[in-house]
């Protein structure tokens, strides 16, 4: 009896694993950190219109996976927000001080501008923010990161013009236990609306937005 | 004993349930991309050498052919595609263009496409932030538009979707494995 338990268990680990995922996934990790695929640069020599990125761009949505909520009709609201951004991945570095250091801006990402489209009025700490496109980058500190909205949309990396900064919020950052290989951002659920959540290494800060 | 393996079982099933809540997403296998007209807008932006206004940009994710046969093959001639993976492919324009001799008002859209061998047709459509083409609603479309196929020398592992200047605005070329279509966007 007792042998039977154990290939249940995994029976049981399997099928309540498989929440089929609508995105393409690997399902072994190289690392061995849960957010890692192998990144390949399948045709970078031979692409003569664009090169594959080394840092992938990916989108998050709130309410979050609102475009699959979307096809399968469980919303008809219009989304409220969604961030655009650049994948970096650790690659055998520590966050701090090899990537980022503390006192420096940084862009939040990779190559093009992190970009913010938020979609309706919404408040971030008492500051309105009208519906709109923004970038976002982030001033991090060890145990506060100041994150700033800025006009100068549709641009590349950092070049930062505190003249076109909207607003500045201070918020903290928290350890985490595991070690994320590839920078994320999301939306979770908020008590009054969302926050942005933005994790990488072992820190992650959430800057609440209010709809 | 079966009570113990019961319990064992709810257990497993309730924290594994609670750890694909909380996990943060991968990256995704079909990375996403964007291509701006100009070309290389953002980065013309900050070393101050823009010369033409921001016309249009195009959000995509990028497929890898991955040792198959694409068109036709993993992309039916005749089926509407969705032009991408993951979240549907996005074009913004940031003033009014014209496609297929309609006016396309600024603002964003959604593109699909129609293959076959030698010709493809473009779908501009007004349904945003949605998923694959799964939901496809032909109601929503702007403009239809034929585009014949061209024969790339190379290639392409990714899916590839960049501007190209013309006479009369740009075209939007969009080429995977060894072939390749150009959309005429005139503004």
């Amino acid at each position: 009896m007792r042998i039977l338990v154990f290939p249940l268990l995994l029976f049981v680990l399997l099928v309540s694993c498989d929440n089929k995922p609508e995105k393409e996934k690997t399902n072994t990790p190289e690392t061995g950190k849960g957010d890692t695929v192998s990144i390949t640069k399948p045709d970078n020599n031979i692409n003569p219109y664009a090169q594959a990125d080394i840092s992938p761009m990916d989108m998050s949505y709130y309410p979050a996976d609102y475009p699959k909520l979307k096809m399968a009709k469980e919303t008809s609201a219009p989304p409220l927000a969604r961030v655009i951004y650049s994948r970096p991945h650790l690659q055998g570095r520590e966050l701090f001080h090899d990537i980022l250091k503390y006192g420096e801006p940084w862009r939040l990402g990779a190559n093009e501008a992190t970009e913010l489209d938020v979609y309706t009025d919404a408040t971030i700490q008492d500051k309105k923010i009208k519906a709109g496109r923004y970038i976002l980058y982030c001033i991090p500190q060890q145990d506060k990161w100041t994150i700033v909205l800025n006009s100068n949309i549709d641009s590349w990396g950092l070049q930062p013009d505190p003249s076109k900064d909207i607003a500045r919020f201070v918020v903290p950052v928290n350890q985490t236990n595991n070690s994320l290989e590839f920078f994320t951002m999301i939306f979770e659920q908020a008590a009054s609306g969302a926050n942005l959540l933005m994790a990488w290494d072992n820190v992650e800060a959430k800057l609440p937005i209010s709809f | 004993m079966k009570k113990a393996i019961g319990l064992l079982v709810l257990f497993q099933l309730f924290f594994t349930c609670l750890m694909a809540q909380t996990a943060l997403p991968p990256v995704d296998k079909s990375p996403m991309d964007m291509s701006y007209y100009p070309n290389n807008y953002p980065v013309l932006k900050i070393q101050d050498k823009i010369t033409e206004p921001l016309i249009t940009r195009i959000v995509y994710s990028r497929p890898q052919k991955a040792g198959r046969g694409i068109f036709g093959g993993l992309v039916k001639y005749g089926e509407v595609w969705r032009l991408g993976a993951n979240e549907a492919t996005e074009i913004e324009f940031f003033k009014n263009v014209h496609i297929g001799g309609k006016k396309i008002s600024k603002g964003r859209y959604t593109l699909y496409a129609i293959v076959n061998e030698n010709n493809w047709t473009i779908i501009v459509n007004k349904e945003t932030d949605t998923w694959g083409s799964f939901k496809y609603d032909a109601k929503k479309d702007l403009v239809r538009a034929d585009v014949v196929t061209q024969r790339t020398d190379a290639v392409l592992e990714s899916l590839v979707m960049a501007f190209e200047k013309t006479a009369t605005g740009c075209n939007l070329v969009i080429a995977w494995d060894n072939v390749k279509v150009s959309l005429p966007i005139t503004f």
